[in-house]
């Protein structure tokens, strides 16, 4: 009995790896799904046929505003290539996960941008047990990472959850796979043509061209005028993230950092690919006084010679009501200028790119 | 706790380790305590009830076992009366009073009460009523240890759902309690595998697609999505129901007990007297040996035979719930049963002939009744079979992929039906078994529904 239980058992795990291990089912995932998403722009990043000591690779969520088009309009003058594998709602620990993907030897780059929206540990969402993750993640994962990977969800839920997604799977992929029965030809074109095209969607997308220009705020008295333009759907979310009081401190988010920035910094300790974080442009508007710890995970890195901190009011000047289109997220204008002042601080933190660009 | 939950099975496992590891005089106690704690996740308060009918029964079969005479008669009668008054009251009640309201010409709610339905009500007190009546006629010693008593009322595999364990199979396992042979352990994790796989990814998967029709039939016009609606319902309740019987038979056959088989292939039937000798065999067969038979049966000619069956089925209908609906179901299924009686059909051997057709029909016929059993109200019922049988057809509700797995389900349920294949499989080498469950486990982890837990749909009776 115990051993035919035991057998199934393999089995079982055998017929989860044949399926979802070969990589096959994660190239035909649905296209804007979460994980399928992420997994496009892997793909996207791993079939773009460069590599060198003049690369330059950008991971964040959706509200780093690079654009590597406008950016490597400047590559004959600065000598560096643009990427980014930025995915809209991950997280740092999804952006560890990915860099390991893309570049598995720690020789693809010449530096790797980490943004942030602040130096300081201060935040309002609790990031560290966001289930999102393993939802992204799931195509990533190995059975090497089971321990490390769900030890690090502070709530024993999502910590079942992400041992039962790096073992089977196909839980992960359930809901996935039921809409594959249901749409496989569908699905196996839009894979087909997503691979095919996804890169030039990617460098050709159209930015948002909503602008702020024209909002007021006063301060005094907590009151903010948008612009009529800006739609309803913003409007709330937009007063919310600028009125709202500066998130506290918070010990887990120190230590959260300090974990996956520590691993993304240790992964590329003794090699020529360089850690370059930055603070990227806090908002359309900024409210004075708006606190500035002395000491935070990040600034720690820094001070360590992790990576290259540069200066957080380098990005300043773009903290403009009309270079954003809403309160967190940079229009086409706004991305433009970001993207050519990346280029030029790069540059200028790393020098002229080593060696023959190739 | 839902047998498919997490919860259930760390119970479960906790429950097989405890009971395997004890000596053997403390096993019934575990058990015992194991099902009131069972019980007790659903309503700690109500447990109380469950003990007081337990305290009843067990009381009164001690006692009508010794008596004579009227005292006899009068002890069975308290015995019925408290197990029928405590279902009455907590199924029927606000049923009957809201007839008599709208009788009186009052609101329907005006004396209705905030009724909660203790859960397996209506299995267990069968099971109770069952019990008396055997010793009553002699048929069954009364027992006398009110443990045993108890952990025959309250055992937690079939408490809920049934099937409805007759008291001398119950206590035969109890009184020569073996550990199960290896045949049987293989059988038990295969029944609990595939009772899981039934549940989660058959019934569930068509459960979206009757609930969805069911919720707003109007969203869905024509007779292809009516027919596809309520057939998605015919696939969902058996398919819930036996694989909820399948794990109940699983799980005790790891306690080494063995219920007895309550479904067997129903939508293969080729008529209405055959499919209820397939369907809640256990419910049909209490049906008829505690309620058909002692009404005369079909001993008193055709029409008394008639109305026997009548109201059997009436009264079966009325026990899945308080509502004329229910009552209309049994109804159709007495009305086809003596139908069939009286044109002969069903008394021919099984296995004569296969008869596709008549499968076909009889499934058809079996649909059309699940309409008033699934359907909230008797106005909702007639709509939705007008929406049967008229007008243009409408869009098909199932995805091709459903219809590709009921094609699947009716080749290996005809598989079944002729070569035993799941005995075959238990008899098999260890490698093809282990591949089997593997492949069940598989499919569960790819299609079982886990969005969050849908009930089974028999706990509500």
């Amino acid at each position: 009995m115990a051993v035919r239980l035991g057998l199934a058992v393999v089995f079982l795990f055998a017929f989860d790896a044949a399926a979802f291990r070969t990589g096959w089912y994660a190239s035909i995932l649905e296209p804007n799904s979460t994980a399928g998403s992420l997994q496009t722009t892997i793909w996207v990043e791993r079939h773009r046929a460069a590599a060198g000591l003049n690369q330059v690779l950008a991971v964040g969520d959706s509200r780093i505003p690079l654009r590597p088009r406008a950016a490597n309009a400047l590559t004959a003058e600065t000598g560096y290539t643009f990427a980014t594998i930025a995915v809209w709602g991950t997280t740092p620990r999804c952006w560890y996960y990915m860099l390991r993907e893309v570049d598995p030897g720690r020789n693809r780059y010449a530096a790797i941008i980490v943004p942030f929206d602040t130096y300081n540990d201060r935040i309002s969402e609790l990031i560290s047990n966001r289930d999102l993750d393993i939802r992204y993640l799931t195509p990533l994962l190995r059975l090497s990472d089971l321990a490390d990977f769900s030890r690090s969800f502070p709530s024993w839920t999502n910590r079942l959850w992400a041992v039962q997604s790096i073992l089977l799977k196909g839980l992960s992929y359930q809901r996935d796979f039921q809409d594959f029965l249901v749409r496989h030809k569908w699905r196996l074109r839009a894979a087909k043509i997503t691979h095919d095209h996804a890169g030039e969607w990617m460098d050709n997308a159209e930015w948002d061209t909503q602008s702020l220009a024209g909002m007021s705020v006063d301060w005094g008295t907590r009151t903010l005028r948008l612009p009529d333009s800006l739609p309803a759907d913003k409007r709330g979310f937009t007063r919310d993230l600028l009125l709202n009081d500066p998130p506290p401190r918070e010990a887990w988010f120190t230590a959260y950092r300090r974990l996956w920035f520590g691993r993304i910094v240790k992964r590329y300790r003794g090699t020529r690919t360089r850690l370059i974080f930055i603070r990227l442009p806090r908002g359309p508007v900024v409210r004075p006084g708006w606190p500035e710890d002395k000491e935070s995970a990040i600034r720690e890195f820094g001070a360590r010679g992790d990576a290259v901190l540069t200066d957080e009011n380098y990005f300043n000047e773009l903290e403009r009501p009309e270079l954003f289109g809403d309160a967190l997220h940079m229009n086409g204008p706004g991305g433009d200028r970001f993207s050519r002042m990346l280029q030029r601080l790069v540059r200028q933190t790393l020098g002229p790119p080593e060696g023959p660009r190739r | 706790m839902l047998f498919h939950t997490t919860h259930f099975f760390l119970f479960m496992a906790a429950v097989l380790g405890l009971f395997y590891a004890s000596p053997r005089s403390w096993r019934r106690v575990i058990l015992l305590a194991a099902s009131y704690y069972f019980y007790m996740c659903w309503n700690a308060k109500l447990v109380s009830l469950i003990v007081a009918l337990t305290a009843i029964d067990y009381a009164a079969a001690r006692w009508l076992w010794e008596a004579e005479g009227t005292r006899r008669k009068a002890l069975l009668a308290v015995s019925l009366a408290s197990n029928l008054g405590f279902l009455g009251f907590f199924k029927y009640y606000n049923f009957l009073a809201g007839n008599a309201a709208l009788f009186l010409g009052m609101p329907a709610g005006a004396f209705a009460l905030n009724i909660i339905l203790p859960m397996g009500i209506s299995f267990h007190t069968f099971q109770s009523m069952s019990y008396v009546i055997d010793v009553y006629r002699r048929q069954q010693a009364p027992i006398v240890n009110p443990v045993d008593y108890a952990l025959y009322i309250a055992f937690f595999p079939q408490m809920v759902a049934g099937p409805i364990v007759r008291a001398h199979d119950f206590f035969r396992d109890l009184y020569n309690w073996k550990p199960p042979a290896a045949e049987e352990q293989l059988r038990g994790v295969l029944l609990v595998v595939f009772g899981l796989l039934k549940k989660l990814a058959i019934a569930d998967q068509f459960a979206k697609i009757a609930d969805a029709y069911f919720r707003n039939p109007a969203a869905s016009p024509g007779w292809l999505a009516a027919w596809s609606g309520v057939t998605a319902f015919s696939i969902q309740i058996y398919f819930d129901f036996s694989g909820y019987t399948d794990m109940a038979i699983g799980l005790a056959q790891l306690l080494g007990f063995h219920f007895p088989e309550n479904f067997r292939r129903p939508y293969l039937s080729r008529s209405i007297t055959e499919f209820w000798r397939r369907w809640h065999i256990s419910l049909s067969s209490w049906l008829r040996d505690y309620l058909y038979i002692p009404l005369g049966g079909n001993r008193g000619g055709g029409l008394r035979t008639y109305r026997n069956l009548m109201l059997t089925m009436l009264l079966g209908g009325l026990w899945h719930g308080a509502s004329w609906n229910f009552v209309i179901w049994g109804g159709l299924h007495g009305g086809l049963l003596a139908a069939e009686r009286a044109a002969g059909v069903g008394r021919e051997r099984a296995r004569l002939s296969f008869g596709p057709l008549r499968v076909a029909l009889t499934f058809a016929l079996v649909t059309i009744s699940w309409v008033f059993f699934r359907a909230a109200t008797l106005a909702e019922s007639t709509q939705i079979l007008g929406r049967m049988f008229s007008g243009p057809p409408g869009k098909l509700l199932w995805a091709r992929w459903h219809i590709w797995f009921a094609v699947l389900i009716v080749i290996l349920a005809v598989a079944e039906e002729r070569w035993d294949w799941t005995t075959r499989l238990v008899r098999a080498p260890a490698w093809a078994y282990a591949a089997a469950i593997g492949a069940f486990l598989f499919c569960l982890e790819l299609i079982g529904f886990t969005d969050q837990p849908v009930p089974f749909v028999y706990f509500q009776f």
